[in-house]
């Protein structure tokens, strides 16, 4: 199967060149492969992709175009299960705000991706479908929350995937699968129909294999939404057609304490080169020195807030209006058991996290401290970006991890970093730039608020002078 | 020893907006259990909520009403606890900033005049609505997300009379901002009572007690007064008081505990994260209270001491707030404050009562100020306005045509009194000697009879006073 952008499928169906219908039979049939291979798939829902491509008049950029939703996105009358067994069976009587929207662009539908049960997770390893494989390497982990759809669009099956980012869902996975993961500030994608994991941490963003697609998919899934209050009434702009490869004003900043944190020379080699490159193209790049101790409270006050947040988010799911029940004698033995059956043990551990931080003996010292905390790391952050376009790092400091020891792995300075795009609700994109021991390495870059463009535009620059532009891994030798 | 009674009350009045307070399912009363319900106050997740700007609006009104300060920062926070009739796993109220703080109501307590201080008020939503069987429980989701407004008094209140007294003053001002029908009977008023005895002399509160499930103000002063038996009796036995939650028990006529409260429920109430503080426009909250119709209050002020009515005219009136409306209304055009008020009070208030039809239905307020003017200026008699106010309230017509069309109208001309007049004493020669004898009984038999000839258009007074002069002509 010959693998497109959305650009490039766009212009094969509006020339001719591929005739849709072939195109989708060799679809399904390669998604039956990766499934195999990769687990990525919490459903196909192919039949639905038959019907949507029959509406579908090619015109517009996204028509005909198939694509993947995390599995938290809900769909109408399609199982939606945030990867729970307390949602095994659920079926919502609403689409998302994004899944409107791209049904409404003739977007197709094929499936629903695997994730770590309802995004609290960076391994996937914790789905109810069970883990996601890395189509750069089965025995690896493809990262998570959204590992099936990262999985899904570097192994070349489709252009595109929308994943969910609270923490780091979308860029953790899309750096391990060598895919370009944006998740956009908040406020600008709606979340109604997202289940969420936290509200004031979760994006809606996308998965895509070049910067170019990933402008289109990003305006094409943004804007304001009346059912979604959070959700802003600034203008978004026509990323696609204001994409520069110029970057020769931009100023931009990366932390030294995390740079020194870096351990692997390899790892350290090519976050230098990206350095060399964006300064040969024009751009000033400063070391600076961001606070030790926020970045060392980044990862215990993201903890605190989210799980906080989650254990209040998720009380609905208490086995009586829908999803999983265990029939007990009265109403609070269902939800108990129904609870302790539905949600997996680690879970169940952050649920009571949460509950703890909540308390009113325990509110104040942690839950109201931790909110202290994160809106002095949004001032540090607002201080440079007076000065600084752009702050970036590494995605992670190391490749995607072997599956038996996805687990073991604790967090580095490098991965806690990723979070605050979250805490802050900035723009955060991370873009495939180099290999380590055949597996593939990413940069991230963060924006000011509302500022995607110049995010997208400086991963447009450099992409171009990279060569993983597009890249994909099919897994042709993969025996089934 | 003597004891002081402490009573703090909780109200919860529901908003009749068109829809839910955070989702778009309308607010319909007495409809098939879970038909009235969107995806929202199920909780399907991932749903999100939407404030109801004409509830914050409604909230406002009353606000304003009881004289609050007003928050212009909305925000809304989490009330967390698992039950089967809160779908969400948390309610969502507004605990840290109340749109409203620091209010009093002025209350009427037996004639006078008394004020109450109110702490605060908060916008929140309701609850599913359960009923437990015998083996199973069932819920109805139309109640879920009604909007509701809590409205929290300082413990000032002191006995059941005024506890009911703050609850009528309440209600009326709930009717009069026109923010619910507030029917505590029905639920769309609820209150709670907290109530503590300390002794006279003591500076300390007691141990308080909450009584639920009241849903009438008999209920309510009889839940009191028990309770003040109840707790005094305890104390004077020297016996601890629990802290507990009672409810009234019909049957018993008696208050029941529910269960100890040793340890308050901790809500883990946090910020909800979901809706960001809105701005308020202080244009708008003004705008709002500028559109304030005139408060209970303030009508009843204006009636004693502008309008001259009596006190128990004046609380008839605005016990009826479409009646106080269209009695305002009348008496812009017709000023006879008296008079109106008393037609009003009177058969129109009785023809209503009987018929169960609103005000506006039956009567124009031109028409019914018309009618007070042909009975100012003797047109009408008072019976005949009777009459005609009958026609005008089952036909549907304007004074005038049915004035014309049964020939209500009073005859006043003396020629055609005349002419009636000397018909009759002509026929009746005998009369006149009777008269003539002293029998000025025979007067008011006359005027009977000229008013029997006239179908009751004869002007008595003027008649009496013709047949007078006649007579007296005649006598001779």
């Amino acid at each position: 199967m010959k693998v497109y952008s959305i650009e490039s499928l766009h212009d094969a169906f509006q020339s001719g060149k591929v005739e849709p219908k072939d195109y989708y039979q060799q679809i399904y049939k390669e998604a039956q492969f990766q499934q195999k291979r990769l687990n990525a798939f919490a459903y196909t829902t192919f039949g639905k992709a038959e019907k949507d491509l029959k509406n579908a008049d090619f015109q517009n950029i996204l028509s005909g175009i198939p694509y993947v939703l995390k599995d938290n996105l809900c769909t109408q009358n399609i199982y939606t299960t945030a990867s729970s067994r307390m949602l095994e069976d659920y079926i919502p009587t609403y689409n998302a705000h994004v899944v409107d929207l791209l049904e409404r662009q003739g977007c197709c539908l094929i499936g629903k991706s695997s994730m770590d049960e309802l995004g609290m997770g960076f391994t996937n390893m914790t789905a109810l479908t069970g883990p996601v494989y890395n189509p750069w390497d089965v025995s690896r982990i493809a990262g998570g929350s959204s590992g099936g759809s990262a999985a899904l669009v570097a192994s070349g099956l489709i252009p595109f995937a929308l994943g969910s980012d609270t923490g780091d869902s979308i860029r953790r996975p899309a750096g391990y699968c060598g895919v370009v993961g944006m998740k956009p500030t908040w406020g600008r994608v709606s979340r109604y129909g997202l289940i969420p994991y936290a509200s004031s941490l979760d994006t809606i963003g996308a998965l895509t294999r070049n910067v170019r697609d990933m402008a289109i998919v990003m305006k094409n899934i943004s804007g304001h939404d009346h059912r979604d209050m959070t959700s802003s009434f600034q203008s978004v702009p026509r990323y696609f057609h204001h994409l520069s490869l110029d970057i020769s004003h931009l100023k931009i900043a990366f932390f030294k304490n995390i740079y020194d944190s870096l351990t692997d020379l390899q790892m350290k080699k090519i976050f230098d080169d990206m350095v060399v490159l964006l300064k040969q193209q024009g751009a000033k790049v400063d070391e600076i020195d961001f606070p030790e101790r926020y970045l060392k409270s980044l990862v215990p006050v993201y903890n605190i807030i989210a799980n906080g947040e989650s254990t209040s988010n998720h009380a609905c799911l208490d086995g009586i209006k829908y999803g999983m029940r265990e029939d007990e004698k009265s109403i609070e033995d269902i939800v108990i058991q129904s609870r302790s059956r539905g949600f997996t043990k680690s879970t169940q551990q952050r649920f009571i996290l949460g509950m703890l931080v909540l308390k009113e003996e325990n509110q104040e010292k942690m839950f109201r401290k931790s909110q202290k905390v994160r809106r002095l790391i949004v001032e540090e952050l607002n201080h440079i970006f007076q000065h600084y376009d752009l702050i970036i790092s590494l995605n992670s400091d190391s490749i995607a991890p072997h599956i038996q020891d996805a687990m073991k792995k604790s967090s580095s300075l490098v991965d806690a970093q990723l979070l605050l795009a979250n805490l802050a609700g900035l723009p955060s994109l991370t873009l495939p730039c180099g290999f380590v021991d055949d597996m593939p390495v990413a940069i991230n870059l963060t924006g000011r608020l509302f500022e995607e463009q110049t995010v997208l535009n400086c991963a447009y620059a450099l992409e171009n002078v990279l060569p993983f532009k597009n890249q994909y891994v099919r897994g042709d030798h993969f025996e089934i | 020893m003597k004891f002081e009674t402490v009573i703090g009350i909780e109200v919860h009045c529901e908003l009749k907006t068109k829809s839910k307070m955070f989702s778009s399912a309308p607010v319909s009363f007495g409809k098939k259990p879970n038909t009235q319900v969107h995806a929202i106050d199920l909780a399907m997740p991932g749903t999100l909520p939407s404030v109801n700007q004409k509830a914050v609006e409604m909230a406002i009104r009353v606000c304003h009403a009881l004289h609050m300060d007003i928050q212009d920062l909305l925000s809304f926070d989490r009330k967390n606890y698992f039950y089967a009739d809160l779908p969400k796993g948390y309610q969502i109220t507004q605990h840290y900033h109340p749109i409203g703080s620091h209010g009093y109501i002025e209350i009427d307590v037996n004639q006078e005049n008394m004020r109450i201080d109110i702490e605060r008020l908060h916008l929140e939503e309701d609850t599913a609505k359960l009923t437990h069987l015998s083996d199973e429980s069932l819920i109805d989701y139309n109640r879920a997300g009604i909007p509701l407004i809590e409205i929290v008094s300082k413990p000032q209140i002191k006995n059941s009379l005024q506890a009911c007294a703050y609850l009528e003053a309440l209600r009326y001002l709930f009717i009069y901002t026109d923010v619910s029908d507030a029917v505590m009977a029905q639920g769309s008023m609820r209150c709670d009572i907290n109530i503590s005895l300390k002794p006279e002399t003591s500076q300390q509160y007691g141990v308080k007690v909450e009584i639920k499930n009241l849903n009438s103000l008999s209920n309510v002063q009889k839940a009191i007064d028990y309770e003040i038996q109840r707790q005094t009796a305890l104390l004077l036995d020297g016996k601890p008081i629990l802290q507990q939650t009672r409810r009234f028990d019909e049957k018993t006529q008696t208050t029941v505990a529910m269960r100890n409260k040793e340890t308050t429920a901790d809500y883990r109430y946090y910020p909800e994260p979901n809706i960001l503080p809105i701005k308020l426009d202080s244009k708008w909250i003004q705008q709002i209270k500028d559109k304030l119709p005139l408060l209970p209050k303030q009508r009843k002020d204006i009636y004693i001491n502008q309008y001259q009515l009596s006190y128990n005219d004046a609380r008839i009136l605005i016990d009826h707030k479409e009646l106080s409306d269209f009695y305002n209304q009348t008496v812009q055009i017709c000023p006879h404050y008296q008079l109106v008020c008393h037609w009003l009070i009177g058969d129109v208030l009785s023809y209503l009562n009987k018929s169960h039809q609103s005000i506006h239905a039956i009567l124009h307020v031109e028409d019914f100020a018309k009618l007070m003017h042909f009975v100012a200026d003797k047109t009408l008699s008072t019976k005949q306005a009777k009459q005609v106010l009958e026609l005008m309230m089952t036909k549907h017509k304007d004074p005038v045509s049915v004035i014309e069309e049964y020939h209500f109208q009073q005859i006043n001309d003396d020629h055609i009194l005349m002419k009636v007049i000397d018909e009759i004493l002509d026929y009746q020669p005998d009369l006149i000697k009777e008269y003539s004898q002293g029998k000025t009984k025979i007067v008011g038999f006359l005027v009977g009879q000229v008013m029997q000839k006239t179908n009751g258009q004869a002007n008595p007074q003027k008649t009496n006073q013709l047949l007078m002069k006649e007579l007296e002509k005649r006598k001779q």
